[in-house]
């Protein structure tokens, strides 16, 4: 069952936050450095190194309407716990220089900059990089995990492609691996507002606080009022079109089953997008439901770890957070294996108890905590996406 | 100096027109596809792009995005097309390929959810890929006319003068909005068809390209572009004649600085919040 006495290791830095990954990140601070962060990434992997991670993304330091959105992801995203160093690539403008700065702030173990203005080509930016990111990884493979109290799991909830059984099978058995965390001094954090519409006033009946309460409720009618705004009906895009074929009915229905993920333990706060929780509990954090931005804002708040279920199957992953598919049903499971994780289906065939998958969940956590690889990482699924408030188009 | 391009072979990509390229395009219809479409591009040679869209997308941007893929499609420097889709999301790869085979008769699709996941999708991937290369070989045929874009982000005199010259050599040209952003004006160029690209980057950003469309960096005598002046494939007070004989040379299949690279983001433009 419930595999408690297994010892946590991780790595912890210099802010207090623990980390289960020793990540070397390559991260670029304008869009037209993107093709090179893959590249550099690419090139330091080995048949004996994992090599370092990179991302790419559309920004270019633009100054608009969601500016303040954007730098606080990618300067807390530069700042996980799970990375050894962030090597990050600039043209040297002001805001990439303020946004260095923020990182670093946020507790950013170790940084390197590397300064396409003062190197003069990319052909240059990518030999120095390259070599930055090689020492880099010698130093972060010469690290070692110290033991770990729970309250280093910074756990994330996450549900896409949701189907008929989500609510039934692995939503609410990752909501018994969340509370039995919760339980022993973890931090556990919900997202997906727009898929807690309609399920918000149960959730705000677990409130530990009544304003934590009224928090939960006014964050989803943020969100509604900004949909409206629009001039579009949410009900047009959920449940989506891949949740009907899986045989969800209603938003109503999909939001209670996406509410399961976060169990039964009381809601210790509310978080605003890429927020980070500063005492263990079970968080809600106002997050959109597209599956990447929200992972993302995830890795962005300091989540080190996070458990993704799905009806339909999806390669997605982190680029520094290890994340754990687990599928609803069986079928999927058995269709598409090099994508799942864990299998939940097995409630709904019978064969396994809602306790006894979620015992399962919970190891599987303990595990890839110490260093376990999951799918996504052993597949290289580094997704990354900027969420935006309003348009690219509009300034 | 004139622009000759009557001796030039370029390719014969029937409804699209005559393209300046070949170009195989592995289109991801979705975010989640994003990471398979480049080992299937890298394993055959085509292009592809990394995207945050097709999914938890509404109201315009459904028809939006859709519409910007189905341009991409349309390109004439574009060869055959493969789309990459996921299976859930709420642009559907096959809708997206009856849409798109309207534009483009070579194009195939491929869905995650259905091909067994990622190892049977990459598989799968490079052979219906290969099968179109080997269904829709390169066809050389004479270049009949030529489309220009022009990325700009102010004014800019030279800009000026190679529209003029341009122009009076019955050369089509069609000028970008003013976007400080290169990217956003290569999407716009893309929309109109345009066989090459002519960017003026503004003072304070880097060289950047589109994955196929060849795109010539023009230098600023701002810092960062003195700084970074080899990135460039002219530098700052080019004549109209270097311009003239660079886009020659491109036309004619040279690469260009970020072609060569490899490098060429897409800034998909979008008009509504995600949720």
């Amino acid at each position: 069952m419930f595999n408690t006495k297994v010892e946590l290791k991780g790595y912890q830095r210099p802010n207090g936050l623990w980390g289960f990954r020793n990540h070397v990140l390559i991260l670029p601070l304008h869009s037209a450095l993107s093709a090179s962060a893959r590249n550099i990434a690419d090139a330091t992997v080995t048949k004996d190194s994992y090599g370092a991670v990179g991302i790419s993304h559309d920004w270019s330091g633009e100054s608009d309407s969601d500016y303040a959105r954007i730098f606080k992801t990618i300067s807390g995203f530069a700042a996980n716990p799970n990375i050894y160093a962030t090597v990050f690539l600039t043209i040297n403008t002001p805001v990439e220089i303020d946004l260095i700065e923020a990182a670093v702030n946020f507790g950013a173990n170790k940084i390197e900059v590397i300064n396409l203005a003062a190197l003069g080509s990319m052909e240059k930016l990518f030999e120095v990089a390259v070599d930055a990111a090689n020492r880099l990884l010698v130093e972060a493979a010469n690290e070692h995990r110290h033991l770990a109290p729970w309250s280093a799991i910074r756990l994330g909830l996450e549900c896409g492609g949701s189907d008929a059984l989500s609510g039934i099978t692995a939503n609410p058995a990752l909501g018994v691996a969340s509370d039995h965390l919760v339980a022993l001094g973890a931090y556990s954090v919900l997202g997906e507002t727009t898929e807690i519409l309609g399920a918000e006033h149960l959730l705000a009946a677990r409130a530990t606080d009544p304003e934590v309460g009224k928090q939960i409720v006014e964050t989803v009618a943020r969100y509604e009022r900004s949909i409206n705004y629009e001039g579009i009906d949410m009900r047009g895009a959920q449940p989506s079109r891949g949740n009907i074929e899986g045989g969800l009915t209603t938003l109503e229905e999909k939001s209670l089953g996406a509410a399961k993920k976060a169990g039964n333990a009381p809601f210790t706060g509310v978080l605003d997008f890429a927020d980070r929780a500063d005492k263990p509990g079970l968080y809600f954090m106002d997050t959109p439901g597209h599956d990447i931005e929200q992972l993302t804002g995830f890795a962005a708040s300091g989540i080190n770890i996070v458990v993704f279920t799905s009806g339909r199957g999806t390669p997605t992953g982190s680029a520094t957070v290890p994340t754990i598919k687990v599928s609803t049903n069986t079928q999927m499971f058995d269709s598409i294996p090099d994508l799942i994780d864990l299998n939940a289906g097995s409630i709904a065939d019978g064969t396994e108890s809602l306790e006894e998958v979620g015992a399962r969940i919970f190891n599987e956590i303990v595990e890839v905590a110490n260093g376990r690889l999951t799918r996504a990482e052993t597949g290289r699924h580094h997704e990354f996406s900027l969420s935006r408030m309003y348009g690219t188009v509009i300034s | 100096m004139k622009l000759d391009i009557t001796n030039l072979n370029g390719f014969d990509h029937q409804n699209r027109g005559v393209g300046i390229r070949n170009l195989q395009l592995i289109l991801p219809s979705v975010v989640c596809s994003t990471h398979i479409s480049r080992r299937i591009a890298n394993e055959v040679g085509a292009v592809t792009f990394a995207h945050q869209h097709g999914c938890a997308i509404i109201g315009d941007d459904v028809a939006g995005i859709g519409d910007y893929f189905e341009s991409l499609a349309a390109h004439p420097n574009i060869g055959s097309v493969l789309i990459v889709g996921l299976g859930c999301e709420t642009i559907q790869g096959n809708e997206l390929a009856e849409k798109l085979v309207a534009k483009n008769s070579s194009t195939n699709y491929l869905i995650i959810q259905e091909s067994g996941g990622v190892d049977g999708t990459y598989k799968n991937g490079v052979k219906a890929a290969e099968d179109l290369q080997g269904k829709y070989p390169p066809k050389p045929a004479k270049l009949t006319s030529l489309h220009i874009g022009i990325d700009l982000s102010s004014p800019n005199l030279l800009a000026a003068e190679v529209v003029t010259s341009l122009q009076s050599q019955n050369v089509k040209v069609t000028v970008s909005s003013s976007h400080k952003n290169s990217g956003l004006n290569f999407s716009e160029l893309m929309e109109s068809g345009v066989h090459l690209i002519l960017s003026f980057p503004d003072a304070n950003q880097p060289t950047s390209g589109f994955p196929f469309i060849p795109v010539i960096n023009i230098a600023s005598d701002s810092a960062l572009h003195t700084a970074i002046a080899t990135d460039f494939d002219l530098p700052n007070k080019s004549s109209v004649d270097q311009v003239i004989e660079k886009i020659q040379e491109v036309v004619a299949g040279a690469g260009t600085k970020v072609e060569k690279m490899g490098a060429g983001e897409i800034i998909t433009p979008r008009v509504v919040r995600s949720v």
